[in-house]
Formats: C-alpha cells, sequence, structure tokens
C-alpha cells in the first residue's frame, strides 16, 4: 500500500500517543524514584529554600542493616504481618471461590456482594474498624459481646490493645514477643482480610470457572475422594493464579501503611509506618529513602522465591 | 477568525485586569491546624475584619494537625512559599528556627507586649534567646475529678497531692464506687510526652535540664514513671489508657467511668454539655496535684505542660511586613477578648472584669497556666519525643522497668542529638 505524504507509519503514531503517558510516568513516577536512590547515599535534610546534602556513601543502607534494632523489629514485625495475612487470605479466599464455584441459587447475587469489602477506600475501612475496635462502651464490637452475653454488662475489652498473644504458652508467647505482635495486631491484620479476600476470591474464582468438568469427572471414576481432586487437579490448575496472587499480595502486605497507621499512628512500627516516620515526620530524607528501598529490595527477594517455587508449565 | 479573536482579546483583557488586581491589593496565605482550638469559622471571621481594616486579603488554609508539620516544611523548602504565616506547635519552635524555617520577631515585639505576656507563655518561643513566634493559644492540661464519687468514698475534696489522690482512689476501689478511678491518654503519642512533662513536674523537676540535655532518668522523671506503672499495677489506672487519646479520655471521664484524670482545656466543656456528658455537675475542674514532697516549691501548689501555639512567619515569605500586621492584629488583645473560648495570653485579658464575669473558671486558669512546664525545646524534638514515647509506653506495657527504659531512652536520645 502506497502510503500519503505526512501520514505517520503505526509504530510513530503509537508512540506519539504514548509519549504523553510516558512524560507523565517519568516525572511522576521514574523521576522521583531516580531522586530517591540518589538521596539514599546522602545525608540529606530541608533547609530553607532547599535541601541541604552530603554524599555519605552506603552509609545509610549500613545503619539500618547492622546499627539500628528498629529496623530489624520492623522487618520480623512486617514479615509477621504478611505471612499471617497471606495464609488467611489463601485459604479463605479459595475456600469461597470453591464454594461460589459450584451451581446454587442466588449464585450471582452472593458473588456481587462479596465483593463490597474491596471496593471500600482503605480509610474508610480503617475509619469503620476503628468504631467496631473501640475499647469502650461504645465500641461495636464491645456491644454485640454484650447482647450475646459474652462479656458482662460492665466488661469493654481493649481490642486494640498491646497483650501479646498466648503469652504463657513456651515457645509461642516467646515467639510472639520477639516478633513483636501484639492483639491490636492481630485485629489490624482481621480487619485488612476482611477486605482483600474478595479479591483473592475473585482471582481464583477466575482461574477455576476454565477448568473442565471432565476433569473431575474422570478422576471420581477412578475413585479420588474430593481431598484428592483438590490436590491433584484444582492445586496445580491453580499455580499460575496463586502466584501472581501471592507475589501482587505480598508487596501490598509488606509496604501496608494506611490502615496501621490511621489505627495505631507509630505505635505499630511496620516498615512503611517507620519509613514515613523517619522520612516525613524526623525529616531525615536520606535515611528515609534508603529504608524505601530496602522494602523493595526485601519485595523482590521474596518475588524471586515465589517465581523458583511455583513456577511451572502450565497444563491446558 | 475574527470569533477567535475576539475570544482572545476578552481572555487577555481577564488576565490582565487580574494581574493589575493583584498587584493593588496585598495578599497573605496563611496555615492554620484546625484542632481543639479556635474553630475554622472564628479563624475566618478575625480574617475578615482585618481585611476590612487593613486591605490586605487574607487567603487561610485549614488542616489537620498531622499534617501542619509537613506543609510548612514543603512550604519553607519551597524556592516560592506557599504561606506567609503558619500556626507553630510550640514543640517546632527549636527545630524551625535552628533550620531557619522561621523569622525572629524580636525587633517587632515591642517591650509593651512582652510586659502583658505572661514569661512563662512567652518562654515557650523563645529559642537560642530569640523569640520565633507570637503567642497565639495557651492550651495546657488541667486536673478533672468526679466530686461525687469522691463524697461517696468518704472524702470531703478534691486531693492536694498525688499521694492523697491515691488514697481516695483506693477506698473508691475498695467501695466499689468505680472501676478503674484514673484514666488518662497515654497512647504512643506526642499526648504521652505531654503527660509524663506534667507529672515529671509534679514531682519537681524536668524533663531536660536548661542546657537542653536530658535528666530524666533520675528523681523527678523516673519517678514519674514509677507512679504511672503503679498505678496501672494497682489497678487505679483504666489499662483501656495505654490506647487512649485525648479525646478517649475525656469520654471515659464524662462518661463516669473514672474519678480523675488529666487533660488540656477541651474538656471543660464537653463536660458540662449535657448532650454528651454523664458527669454534669459531679465533674469539677481544678489544679493537678503535686506530691507531698514538692509541696511549697511551685506558687500554687501544681505542675502542669503546655501545648501553646504561636503564629509565626515563613523566612521565605515575600510579604513579611503584611504578614506581621495580620499577626499582630489575631493575636491582638482586642481580638482575645473577643473569643474568650480560648484561654487568652494576655495577662490584662485574664484579669478583667469582663474576662471573669464571662469565664467563671479563669481564675484556675490562670493559675494553671502560672505553673506549666514546657517540653524540651531540642532541635530534633520529634526524634526525642518519639524514643520517649516508645520507652514510657514499654515500661507502661510492663515490658520493661522504669529505670531501665528511662536510661535506654537517655542514651538513645543523646546519640540523636549528639551528645
Amino acid at each position: 500500500m502506497r502510503r500519503r505524504v505526512g501520514e505517520l507509519s503505526s509504530e510513530r503514531l503509537a508512540s506519539i500517543l504514548l509519549l504523553p503517558s510516558i512524560l507523565i510516568i517519568v516525572c511522576v513516577v521514574i523521576g522521583p524514584l531516580v531522586f530517591a536512590f540518589y538521596l539514599s547515599f546522602y545525608k540529606a535534610e530541608p533547609v530553607i529554600g532547599g535541601i541541604s546534602s552530603e554524599f555519605i556513601g552506603f552509609s545509610n543502607y549500613l545503619y539500618y542493616c547492622f546499627k539500628d534494632p528498629l529496623f530489624w523489629n520492623a522487618v520480623r514485625l512486617t514479615t509477621y504481618f504478611t505471612v499471617v495475612s497471606l495464609i488467611i487470605e489463601l485459604i479463605l479466599g479459595i475456600g469461597m471461590a470453591l464454594v461460589l464455584n459450584k451451581r446454587f441459587i442466588g449464585r450471582p447475587f452472593v458473588r456481587s456482594i462479596m465483593l463490597l469489602p474491596w471496593a471500600l477506600p482503605t480509610v474508610v475501612n480503617a475509619r469503620m474498624w476503628e468504631w467496631i475496635y473501640a475499647g469502650s462502651s461504645f465500641g461495636a464490637l464491645n456491644g454485640l459481646m454484650k447482647v450475646l452475653h459474652i462479656f458482662p454488662a460492665d466488661y469493654d475489652a481493649v481490642w486494640l490493645g498491646f497483650g501479646v498473644p498466648f503469652q504463657n504458652i513456651p515457645l509461642v508467647g516467646s515467639f510472639m514477643e520477639w516478633v513483636g505482635a501484639s492483639t491490636a495486631l492481630h485485629m489490624i491484620i482481621l480487619a485488612d482480610t476482611w477486605k482483600v479476600t474478595p479479591l483473592v476470591t475473585l482471582l481464583v474464582l477466575a482461574a477455576l470457572q476454565p477448568i473442565p468438568d471432565n476433569y473431575y469427572e474422570a478422576a471420581g471414576i477412578d475413585g479420588a475422594g474430593a481431598w484428592s481432586q483438590f490436590w491433584h487437579i484444582t492445586f496445580p490448575l491453580l499455580r499460575p493464579v496463586l502466584l501472581v496472587i501471592l507475589v501482587l499480595r505480598t508487596m501490598e502486605l509488606f509496604r501496608v501503611f494506611d490502615i496501621i497507621y490511621i489505627l495505631m499512628q507509630y505505635s505499630i512500627r511496620v516498615m512503611g509506618v517507620y519509613t514515613f516516620e523517619v522520612g516525613m515526620k524526623f525529616l531525615h530524607f536520606g535515611k528515609g529513602s534508603a529504608l524505601s528501598f530496602l522494602v523493595a529490595l526485601f519485595i523482590l527477594g521474596i518475588a524471586l522465591i515465589y517465581v523458583k517455587l511455583l513456577h511451572s508449565e502450565e497444563i491446558y | 477568525m475574527k470569533r477567535l479573536m475576539v475570544v482572545f482579546l476578552i481572555i487577555g483583557m481577564m488576565l490582565v485586569s487580574g494581574a493589575f488586581t493583584a498587584l493593588a491589593a496585598e495578599e497573605i496565605n496563611v496555615i492554620y491546624m484546625a484542632q481543639a482550638a479556635y474553630q475554622p469559622d472564628e479563624v475566618r471571621d478575625m480574617a475578615d475584619l482585618f481585611e476590612e481594616l487593613s486591605g490586605i486579603k487574607v487567603n487561610l488554609e485549614f488542616v489537620k494537625y498531622d499534617e501542619q508539620h509537613e506543609k510548612v516544611v514543603l512550604s519553607a523548602v519551597a524556592p516560592v512559599p506557599t504561606y506567609d504565616v503558619f500556626s507553630l506547635d510550640l514543640i517546632w519552635t527549636a527545630e524551625f528556627a535552628s533550620k531557619g524555617f522561621c523569622v525572629a520577631l524580636d525587633d517587632y515585639i515591642t517591650p509593651e507586649v512582652r510586659a502583658d505576656i505572661a514569661p512563662a507563655i512567652m518562654d515557650a518561643f523563645v529559642f537560642d534567646g530569640k523569640t520565633w513566634a507570637m503567642p497565639f493559644l495557651a492550651n495546657f492540661q488541667l486536673f478533672f475529678y468526679n466530686i461525687d464519687m469522691i463524697k461517696q468514698a468518704g472524702f470531703t475534696g478534691p486531693p492536694k497531692t498525688l499521694e492523697e489522690m491515691v488514697e481516695q482512689m483506693k477506698a473508691m476501689k475498695k467501695k466499689g464506687i468505680v472501676k478503674y478511678p484514673w484514666t488518662d491518654s497515654w497512647n504512643q503519642k506526642e499526648g504521652l510526652t505531654c503527660e509524663y512533662v506534667w507529672l515529671t513536674g509534679a514531682f519537681g523537676g524536668d524533663t531536660f535540664d536548661e542546657k537542653g540535655r536530658p535528666i530524666f532518668n533520675t528523681g523527678p522523671g523516673l519517678k514519674a514513671l514509677e507512679f504511672m506503672v503503679m498505678l496501672l499495677d494497682e489497678g487505679l489506672a483504666n489499662p483501656k489508657a495505654l490506647t487512649n487519646d485525648e479525646p478517649a479520655a475525656r469520654d471515659d471521664f464524662i462518661a463516669g467511668n473514672a474519678a480523675f484524670t488529666s487533660n488540656w482545656t477541651f474538656q471543660y466543656g464537653s463536660m458540662n454539655d449535657p448532650a454528651v456528658s454523664k458527669v454534669v455537675g459531679a465533674g469539677k475542674m481544678g489544679l493537678l496535684p503535686v506530691s507531698k514532697d514538692v509541696l511549697g516549691k511551685y506558687p500554687y501548689d501544681s505542675a502542669s505542660v503546655s501545648g501553646f501555639q504561636g503564629a509565626a512567619i515563613l523566612a521565605n515569605s515575600k510579604n513579611k511586613e503584611a504578614a506581621w500586621k495580620y499577626l499582630r492584629y489575631i493575636t491582638s488583645p482586642i481580638v482575645q477578648r473577643a473569643y474568650l473560648t480560648e484561654m487568652p495570653v494576655w495577662t490584662s485579658v485574664q484579669t478583667s472584669a469582663y474576662a471573669m464575669t464571662m469565664d467563671p473558671v479563669i481564675d484556675i486558669k490562670a493559675k494553671e497556666i502560672a505553673s506549666v512546664h514546657h517540653r524540651p525545646k531540642v532541635p530534633p524534638y520529634p526524634e526525642v519525643s518519639s524514643i520517649l514515647q516508645r520507652y514510657i509506653h514499654l515500661a507502661l506495657e510492663g515490658k520493661m522497668k522504669p529505670k531501665a527504659a528511662l536510661d535506654k531512652a537517655k542514651a538513645e536520645i543523646e546519640a540523636v542529638m549528639g551528645l
């Protein structure tokens, strides 16, 4: 085909159309990222009319890796938060997806309302659970406990408290203390899981739907029970989507900030909260940048492990 | 084509006239943290009258307390500042002054002005021998007690000392009048530092010495933390206090779930509001008690903590003169007289017959304000306070002994301050 003068080739047109979004990404994502990486090698503090910086090499990174106990506390706490949340989300998510994959009356309705918690903004979710967990008689959960006569009328539980759970069980108690777990942390895990499980369910459900029924029929004829059907048919076929969920959720959980900051401010120092505190409250821009790159490094490490463990040829 | 030219012409005229009006009228940008103090509509009213009188336009921005620090820093770091005037929490004085974010106001503040503001208030904004903000709001903690509970426990009046208070609380607990007589805001936030500062004062000392070095791990500072831990151990303080902020502590008290608490001035209003309070009439406000060993040390035998707010001018502001005019106006006696919901900073207003009639408890407030202790005035304050909060909280949770916690806090603070 002959091109008219002035007409663009499709590649060139594509790049011209992409240019604005690339520019925006460079300005608001890549630029700040590079700048933060640069700052992480400096002792950078705000001064009038700008930022003062003094090159200190890897000092910021070395400080956190070897000198700052708070950093490792944050790593342990964040890892605990991530692992526990992931386990609960996966079990609930897969379970709910399996149920929703069966045919029953009202399934479309259940499928759509199930998504509601996920549609809530995190801030709204956090504020809502703040009311539920309020440690006074105004708290919804305390109210419920009283109505059900589980709590006596004059007792109010402090749901967002700092007690270490299972403190009296020998090994578990000391483990909980070591990771810095508290009642409040577990309550936040619950609140966050409530919001995110629908997403996991949705993804798993999407992966379940294309699995043909005759796989199960054949397995049934061969005498496989429900569990071995799940283990030998469903689970291997879910692997790719599980990998996606694991990477996605680990990333989000590891850099959790909003729900914890809104409910507990700085008193549960996961890595996101600690980074914000160092960078934006104490105004150590260099240290804060170093911390955020350390968080990214951890996530990258975990993602690589996942890919190694779960990567397999798809069987369709 | 013609139509297009007309459009351009109109836009051009609008731009030019806009530029002229901007040139003609001076304008200042103000950032104010809206919290439990003058409310946004009140601040807007003050600004409206100022605009009328001065011809200087005032653009107000209201933010939450937690956002203010960040926004002011951002404006100071920028080549062109977003704001000219900002409300400054006294704990930022050393930090902002040492970084040169705000202007020293000593050339503006006249001796007459100084003479009419109590040194306890003015000192809060002094760092390195200079004054960095004009006092605007005088908040401080007061003692709140439930007189009905005290009488039921067999006492005649509020305790004069901390020891007497403990005795009353034990009697209340024994008689089953209230499960936890003491509540407070001891969650791991700035409020915890405030509570610790007044209690250290109540045991006769300060958390930092005059040169800005930490001294809280011995003497009064240690006694204060031991006292807090004791209240929890004996079941006198509500364990929920560890997760309370100030409004939550107030709610405990006004719901009738506590006999004593310390809180900022705002609790007085809620306590007497029948719509929210169950202790109208029983809830009273008085002076915070001190330890019996400290009696006679302070003029009113009381110790409190300051939570003052000043108004300051950003160092990179292009309109410093207009900014000062605005600042002088909103902090003036005449404005404060009109808004007695907050404690006026001017002695002449505090003691005026008008204020006495309008506010029956102004006398108590005036005494308490003269008894305030300041939180440490050190440049890395946010970090220092955060360390203090963390270790105090660990001690309250029972995870560390008070002495060990304070020793570690001191060591970490010294490292941060480079001492």
